[in-house]
């Protein structure tokens, strides 16, 4: 098909608002974050001071806390992976087989991760207190005494799995949905003659479930690793890091130090977390392939 | 025909879409008698409402008053602002003497020394005014004056429950003074099944506050100093010493349950709800105090003594909120008068009725309530003006290791090293 000039220009009119705003809004700001990881500045200066890869080396070879909140981050993301993920897929098998109200049950699934981050960490806040909080109040009431006035989000062993736990509780609606969508996508025929053939449930969710979805779980992966990754809002309502540090996930760190007018170090660090991601995706990517494969 | 139609309304759409809101920015900026103010105490807002109605009956000068909270937010807000050049006539950074420092150099603020030494500056306490003035030859190179007028002035002290201190068997009329006596408080205290002390500790800011009383009870000005610059260790005795009071605090279960983590809003419900003896909190906790419970009954007392420290204990506290003038702003004169007059005695006493916070007009000082007084004289004891900070990353790092203490994570001596050795860490990146 032969495009006039006047077509592509009209062509190209179309797409110019929405290129400009991706320009502006997404290239533009990458760019300068980019440039701006060079540079030592408060936000305010205005001089930036060149100081080439040393926020970089500093970080990678001389920031423990950093790292130490990339290790509290993986470990929220394989929780969330094995827990949420796995709970997320019993669900959706469950909620496929036409159960009686299914749309209902997609409604109360999806609940949770509809609501603001923030609300629901104070939420929870509330149900982990120490002095008037409602888990205490049940484990009590069920004979466990040594609870009382145990501050489950104040104590390092607890701390940082209280939270993950919410945050399980808030994502695994996401999974949910996807999951529950690509089950949906599997042709009922492949079971009907499955089950001709003699195949069990286990024999078929193992040889035509599994297969059929590997390009959905790989999605779910995939979304799970970088939203767990990327953990902020739960963590700020919860803990704000602590305690002593504890709780602190990379997102908190970077607005730890941008807090603090540490704009280039905080912006360096956000690309090295932005690096580990992109590692971490398309290494699920390409195991993923191999499974299609 | 009906292509070109249709790319000319969509042209038309985008050039509305972009340029529209810009055209309705400018016409603000454009109004010469409207006066912006920035502020981050969202509780005040019906206060300042009412002052600046009275404001614009009186001058004709409309002043707007936008409050924005929680202050982090509040914080970005004004740096993104700054970024863009697009600060309001009055504002606060919310900063320490360091960033403020490069708001002044970028130009950002006007420096009101002229009019302070005018006459201004005597109307308000001394404290308020040091807090956001320049010392000769200060280490971030500023030029020396005032920049900062103060708003009102606040100190950190420890409210006490009168009541659940009969509970307890304390006497409610002479609470304790010394170290010594405020942990056998707190044993009696828990005795009576009362959590002794809960504070806001979860805000990094506020355990710093707590330790720094002790910081210059120990160390007195010159030792801070020292320290700063690396003359003396973190990990001196008298450091080990500082982190042991929060050691001994533990191991006398004076914590309220979950205090390491706790929001200062939270500690305050504590407080008020007679969940918690004893709080370490600001002189805005009285109207906190009277709007979560107004039958409280409590009384205030300043942070125990050491017995044996060399140096007198002083306290967190100075300005409450202070405001500064944008320098850029072609209504900068308008925002200058405006101050002038809220800093006058019948506004700022208009504010200490209306808000319970310590105006920083001296003569407005003296018609508050007897609790409030308190705060206001323990004005003379806050910190004293520092011509050097300490980078913030190393103390962030003291406060958190205080919390590690706080919690059995950590001995003292193993903290107070810690904190050394990332000062050393500090040091070497500085180089």
């Amino acid at each position: 098909m032969n495009v006039t000039p006047k077509e592509k220009t009209v062509n190209l009119m179309f797409i110019l608002p929405a290129l400009i705003l991706f320009l502006v809004f997404n290239f533009y700001p990458l760019l300068r974050t980019f440039q701006l990881s060079f540079y030592q500045w408060n936000g305010i200066d205005k001089d930036m001071v060149f100081v080439g890869f040393a926020q970089y080396k500093d970080i990678l070879f001389n920031n423990p806390a950093f790292w130490k909140s990339m290790l509290n981050a993986g470990y929220v993301t394989i929780l969330a992976l094995t827990l949420q993920n796995g709970l997320a897929l019993l669900l959706a098998l469950l909620v496929n087989r036409q159960i009686k109200g299914e749309n209902i049950y997609r409604v109360i699934f999806f609940l949770p991760p509809v609501l603001s981050g923030i609300v629901v960490g104070l939420i929870w806040k509330f149900v982990y207190d120490g002095n008037f909080g409602i888990l205490n109040h049940w484990l009590i009431s069920l004979g466990f005494t040594d609870f009382k006035d145990f501050a489950w989000l104040s104590e390092i062993k607890t701390a940082l799995s209280s939270v993950a736990v919410v945050h399980m509780w808030k994502g695994f609606g996401y999974g949910f949905i996807i999951l529950l969508a690509g089950l949906q996508t599997i042709p009922n025929e492949l079971y009907e003659a499955a089950e001709v053939d003699g195949a069990d449930k286990w024999q078929q969710f193992k040889h035509i479930t599994v297969p059929c979805m590997i390009p959905v779980f790989t999605i779910v992966t995939i979304l799970t690793i970088l939203g767990s990754m990327q953990i902020f809002d739960l963590i700020y309502s919860m803990t704000r890091g602590g305690p002593a540090g504890y709780t602190h996930v990379p997102i908190t760190k970077i607005y730890e130090y941008m807090s603090n007018g540490e704009f280039g170090y905080s912006t360096a660090m956000a690309i090295i977390f932005g690096m580990v991601l992109l590692i971490v995706s398309f290494g699920q990517l390409y195991v993923s392939k191999k499974f299609n494969r | 025909m009906r292509k070109s139609l249709l790319l000319k309304v969509l042209l038309l759409a985008f050039v509305v879409a972009v340029f529209g809101c810009s055209q309705k920015q400018e016409q603000q900026i454009d109004d010469k008698n409207v006066v912006k103010v920035w502020h981050w105490m969202t509780d005040r807002q019906a206060a300042f409402d009412k002052l600046a109605e009275q404001y614009y009956k009186e001058t004709g000068v409309k002043v707007v008053f936008e409050t924005y909270a929680p202050t982090d937010v509040y914080k970005n807000k004004v740096t993104a602002a700054a970024s863009g050049q697009l600060l309001p006539e009055i504002f606060n950074p919310l900063s320490d003497k360091r960033e403020l420092s490069s708001y002044i150099k970028a130009g950002f603020i006007e420096d009101l020394t002229d009019e302070m030494n005018a006459g201004w500056k005597d109307v308000f306490f001394t404290k308020s005014l040091e807090q956001n003035k320049f010392e000769e030859g200060n280490e971030w190179g500023v030029k020396p004056g005032y920049y900062g007028v103060p708003l009102d002035v606040s100190s950190l002290m420890i409210y006490y429950n009168k009541d659940l201190f009969v509970q307890a068997g304390l006497d409610p009329n002479n609470p304790p003074k010394t170290w010594k006596e405020f942990i056998e408080a707190g044993k009696k205290l828990r005795a009576a099944n009362i959590q002794p002390f809960v504070s806001g500790f979860g805000e990094s800011w506020l355990i710093g506050a707590f330790a720094s009383s002790y910081q210059w009870s120990l160390f007195g000005k010159q030792g801070i100093l020292d320290t700063i610059d690396g003359k003396i260790a973190y990990n001196d005795p008298r450091w080990v010493r500082i982190f042991s009071l929060l050691n001994e605090m533990k191991e006398n279960k004076m914590f309220a349950a979950g205090m390491v983590t706790m929001v200062n809003k939270d500690a305050e419900r504590t407080f008020a709800t007679g969940r918690a003896g004893m709080s370490f909190n600001g002189s805005w906790g009285v109207n906190v105090y009277k709007s979560m419970n107004p039958n409280l009954n409590y009384g205030v007392m300043a942070p125990p003594v050491l017995e044996d420290a060399k140096y007198p204990l002083l306290i967190f506290g100075g300005d409450g909120s202070a405001m500064f003038v944008n320098a850029m702003s072609p209504k900068k004169d308008k925002a200058i008068a405006f101050l002038k007059w809220l800093s006058q005695r019948p506004q700022q006493s208009f504010l200490a009725k209306e808000t319970l916070n310590i105006p920083s007009n001296k003569e407005s000082a003296q018609d508050l309530p007897e609790v409030l007084k308190v705060f206001s004289e323990s004005i003379a004891n806050t910190f004293e003006n520092l011509p050097k900070l300490e980078a913030w990353q190393v103390t962030n790092y003291i406060n958190i290791n205080l919390q590690s203490v706080m919690i059995g994570e950590k001995t003292p001596k193993i903290a107070a090293d810690e904190v050394q050795a990332e000062k050393i860490r500090q040091e070497k990146a500085k180089k």
